[in-house]
């Protein structure tokens, strides 16, 4: 049923590290891929943003290794690589000539195996002013900036692990020590919490060894400890709950949450769908209506969240004109969502035509290959997930979809958002 | 336990470069450039049409036609709806997109393989012949207006718009944002739109790429079947003299009251994409700011804890375009780093870069060109620009050796030539209430304030 069909082999080291080797011998790359089962979700209250002020000083060196290192040497090979902290993970990767695949690996198991010799206040200073100039540059200074914020405190309770964002609070991340460091690497970043992807032109028994040979004597900790909070919350959010905010940006714009199942449930796929049939291309119903025939909406946003904890959530956004009021604007995407109850076949076919097509092109590139293959295997214990999504997307049928809407998107389950100009502009 | 010594990096195996796919390349009797490159990987074409229908070739009283022009393409063509257009391409999987540049105007598409033979056949229809129904019109014409208020209110974009201002003197197109002004985008429709395509979405001067799994010679006979009426140069061309606005170094303030960080852009009038230094400039700025352990990095980002990043940058265009350096930085550190970055542009165009700085840029540049060329879409993109920018067949081919060509000399000679700081253009948005004053005991020349934001 699927053209698609990437070759891969598991395995597991004694240390508990999880190994996904990926052997693609048409173009003389290797991308290495690392995903630590540690997110912005395992902080407690007032560490938030820990997560990744950490990833930031996994860069400032290790025992062997000193600061600015790893990206000169990667950059010296003419490699990439770079790292993200996410919800529930953070991935670490490089992507480099196949001949140089031993220098990632030495790189990332010196991190993985002996970071904290390297830590100094010095470096966490030095990180801590970075990482607020990011919060500012991509956040703070910029107009919409704090719409996550918003979204995600409306639709998790404060009790749960997503009512925080990502990036976290100014406080607390001037508040990080370096004893936090040191707990944060002792508790998470530990091999028997990780998975290791190298997709690309290896040969598997030799990739194997060398992964053995960097990876092995690294000593695994213990389990992962529980998450704080309650991460159980009710599927639905009760009510439609709304933040309306009056500030300095050129546009309106409305953004509507709802939760929904979880990545790891059957009806993910349901939701993935239903969010591509809205807002996946140029024949998607909400660029159609609201942007071609309607012109209320300058553009359309849609995303179905891939999380884990409790139950994921489903945005989407509309951003209007000057003249466009924000009630008429949300009414307009509240009436192609209800809508959506009378959804064709061919729409859906449409959707899929278009995701198999993202997917193909996706994994031309072997980086988001190995990516995904980590993804997978952490979050799922299963590569080969990657080979069956196509297949998941296509089963999913339209009385799913309209049993979907009825249960999910309704006004039982609605976070609103509503960013408007300030008067005068 | 293993006898691994951790203590250096493992010593590297021999490194194999991989050669840039062969492309096959015929003219068509019509005097469309077709250029094919095959690779077998995966099931995927990538295709892209370029055309020299340029937004430079627009005066200021038309600005943001051709870009208009662009978006509206997918609005429908006298055939079919935008609507059915959008279906047809996705029912098949496919993407599509037009957009206008300072060079010209372009189509990407991207499918599987096995529909590339229905998905030429609906780019054609569209090129050939567009409709620019009303609605469609007026609605792009909304969202080029409205993009333009966007850019107006958002600090990043507002500070390299202003950028271009100060740099470029008037009647230079790229002084000017590429959407346009709210004025000369009132000004045209649907009449302008059509006009603007039948006179310039010409075959001649231009090219067709395609990348990917398919086979060169049948590709051709599509290309024949779908565009073999399509012929003529372009009508509008670009004729302009890229002159600075002045030589004299300024700091211009965009006060943005509020704002928590500056947006910094400093820099000039740089050079052409076909300047005989391209090498030897290419490896001069990515010791500057051209790659993450660059010095402006080093110092700004992971010594001094300024910002989040820091790039410079030449935009090499058919004609100068601009040299800078980018960054946004705290409000209390804003003169600190302007100050810095005016010390490393005083440096590399002083003594340049050392040897072992060429060679490690050098090593960074010639290895990553190998690793972009790992998708068909990478590859028609670089096929492209030897459309656009005219440049020789196996231009790609001699890269690496060229640039591994370049020493510690002549970098350091392109970047005297080529960065210079005493004529430097500084410009910030930010809180000019709490930046000014220190700006101004920089003494790097006078500051002048303006006010921002739509």
């Amino acid at each position: 049923m699927s053209r698609l069909s990437i070759d891969f082999r598991r395995h597991r080291l004694d240390n508990g590290l999880k190994v996904v080797l990926a052997p693609d011998p048409t173009v003389p790359i290797v991308a290495t891929n690392l995903w630590y089962g540690v997110g912005s979700r395992n902080e407690p209250k007032g560490k938030t943003g820990f997560a990744h002020l950490f990833e930031h000083m996994m860069f400032q060196g290790s025992a062997h290794v000193p600061k600015n290192k790893h990206f000169e040497l990667i950059e010296g090979v003419g490699g990439t690589l770079n790292a993200t902290t996410w919800f529930d993970r953070t991935n670490y990767f490089e992507t480099v000539p196949a001949v140089d695949v031993e220098l990632a690996l030495w790189l990332e198991s010196d991190r993985m195996g002996w970071m904290l010799p390297a830590m100094t206040q010095e470096k966490l200073d030095n990180q801590r002013d970075v990482v607020k100039n990011e919060k500012r540059q991509r956040y703070d200074n910029q107009p919409y900036g704090d719409w996550d914020e918003r979204v995600q405190s409306l639709v998790y309770p404060e009790t749960h692990p997503y009512h925080h964002t990502v990036i976290g609070s100014m406080e607390d991340i001037d508040g990080a020590t370096l004893d936090d460091v040191r707990s944060f690497f002792e508790t998470f970043y530990v091999p028997n919490n990780a998975v290791l992807t190298l997709a690309g032109d290896i040969d598997p028994a030799r990739a194997l060894e060398q992964v053995k040979r960097y990876f092995g004597e690294i000593e695994p900790g213990d389990d992962i400890p529980p998450l704080p909070g309650d991460p159980d919350v009710d599927p639905l959010i009760g009510s439609t709950v709304r933040d309306h905010v009056i500030s300095d940006v050129p546009l309106p714009r409305v953004i509507m949450a709802f939760r929904v199942p979880p990545f790891s449930s059957d009806e993910f796929a349901v939701a993935r769908v239903t969010g591509a049939l809205l807002g996946t291309g140029r024949a998607s119903r909400f660029y159609r209506r609201l942007v071609r025939e309607r012109r209320i909406a300058k553009s359309v946003v849609t995303y179905v969240y891939p999380l884990l904890t409790g139950q994921s959530m489903m945005l989407v956004w509309a951003t209007g004109y000057p003249e466009t009021t924000p009630q008429a604007l949300e009414s307009a995407m509240s009436e192609e969502i209800d809508a959506l109850r009378s959804a064709e076949e061919r729409e859906v076919d449409r959707a899929i035509a278009l995701t198999e097509t993202d997917l193909v092109r996706t994994l031309e590139r072997l980086s988001e290959r190995a990516d995904l293959l980590s993804m997978f295997d952490l979050y799922f214990d299963d590569p080969g997930r990657l080979n069956q999504e196509l297949d998941r997307l296509r089963a999913v049928e339209l009385g799913q979809i309209r049993d979907f809407v009825g249960k999910r998107l309704g006004e039982d389950n609605r976070a609103i958002v509503i960013y408007e100009p300030e008067n005068g502009r | 336990m293993n006898d691994l010594d951790r203590s250096r990096p493992p010593s590297r195996g021999t490194f194999t470069d991989f050669d840039f796919p062969s492309v096959d390349r015929r003219r068509l009797p019509t005097g469309l450039d077709l250029r094919v490159a095959q690779l077998h990987r995966l099931p995927v074409v990538s295709l892209n049409l370029f055309m020299r229908a340029s937004e430079a070739a627009l005066r200021p009283a038309n600005a943001g036609l051709s870009v208009a022009t662009a978006d509206t393409v997918e609005g429908g063509t006298k055939k079919r709806s935008g609507s059915a257009l959008a279906e047809a391409l996705e029912g098949i999987g496919a993407r599509m997109s037009v957009s206008a540049g300072w060079e010209g105007t372009s189509l990407s598409l991207s499918c599987l393989a096995d529909r590339l033979p229905e998905a030429l056949g609906i780019v054609a229809e569209a090129i050939l012949q567009p409709g620019f129904p009303d609605g469609e019109v007026e609605r792009v014409r909304q969202q080029q207006l409205a993009a333009i208020r966007q850019r107006l209110m958002d600090p990043s974009s507002l500070a390299t718009d202003s950028a271009n201002a100060r740099f470029f003197a008037d009647g230079v197109p790229w002084a000017r944002r590429i959407e346009g002004g709210t004025e000369s985008v009132e000004r045209f429709g649907p009449g302008e739109m059509a006009a603007w395509a039948e006179a310039n979405y010409r075959p001649e001067r231009g090219g067709l790429v395609l990348a990917g799994d398919v086979d060169a010679g049948e590709v051709a006979t599509m290309v024949l079947d779908h565009f073999g009426d399509w012929t003529g140069a372009p009508t509008n061309e670009a004729a302009f003299e890229v002159t600075p606005r002045t030589r004299e170094r300024r700091i211009h303030i965009v006060h943005r009251p509020g704002s928590v960080q500056s947006e910094i852009r400093i820099g000039h009038v740089g050079t052409k994409r076909s300047d005989p230094d391209y090498y030897a400039l290419s490896i001069a700025n990515m010791v500057l700011g051209g790659m993450f352990t660059s010095r402006l990095n080093l110092n700004l980002r992971e010594k001094n804890g300024f910002t989040y990043g820091v790039r410079s940058r030449f935009l090499l265009r058919t004609a100068p375009g601009p040299f800078r350096v980018s960054t946004a930085v705290g409000n209390d550190v804003t003169a600190a780093a302007v100050r810095e970055i005016m010390n490393e542009l005083e440096a590399i165009a002083g003594e340049g870069p050392t040897t072992a700085e060429v060679t490690a840029a050098r090593d960074y540049a010639a290895g990553i060109f190998g690793l972009q060329l790992e998708t068909a879409g990478q590859v028609a993109t670089r096929v492209s620009q030897l459309v656009v920018y005219d440049l020789p067949d196996d231009h790609f081919d001699e890269y690496r050796d060229r640039i591994r060509a370049v020493d510690a000399e002549s970098a350091a000679a392109a970047a005297r030539r080529h960065i210079r700081p005493h004529e430097a253009q500084i410009v910030l948005v930010g809180d000019a209430d709490v930046i000014a004053t220190d700006l101004e005991g920089l003494d790097l020349g006078p500051v002048e304030v303006v006010q921002g934001g739509a």
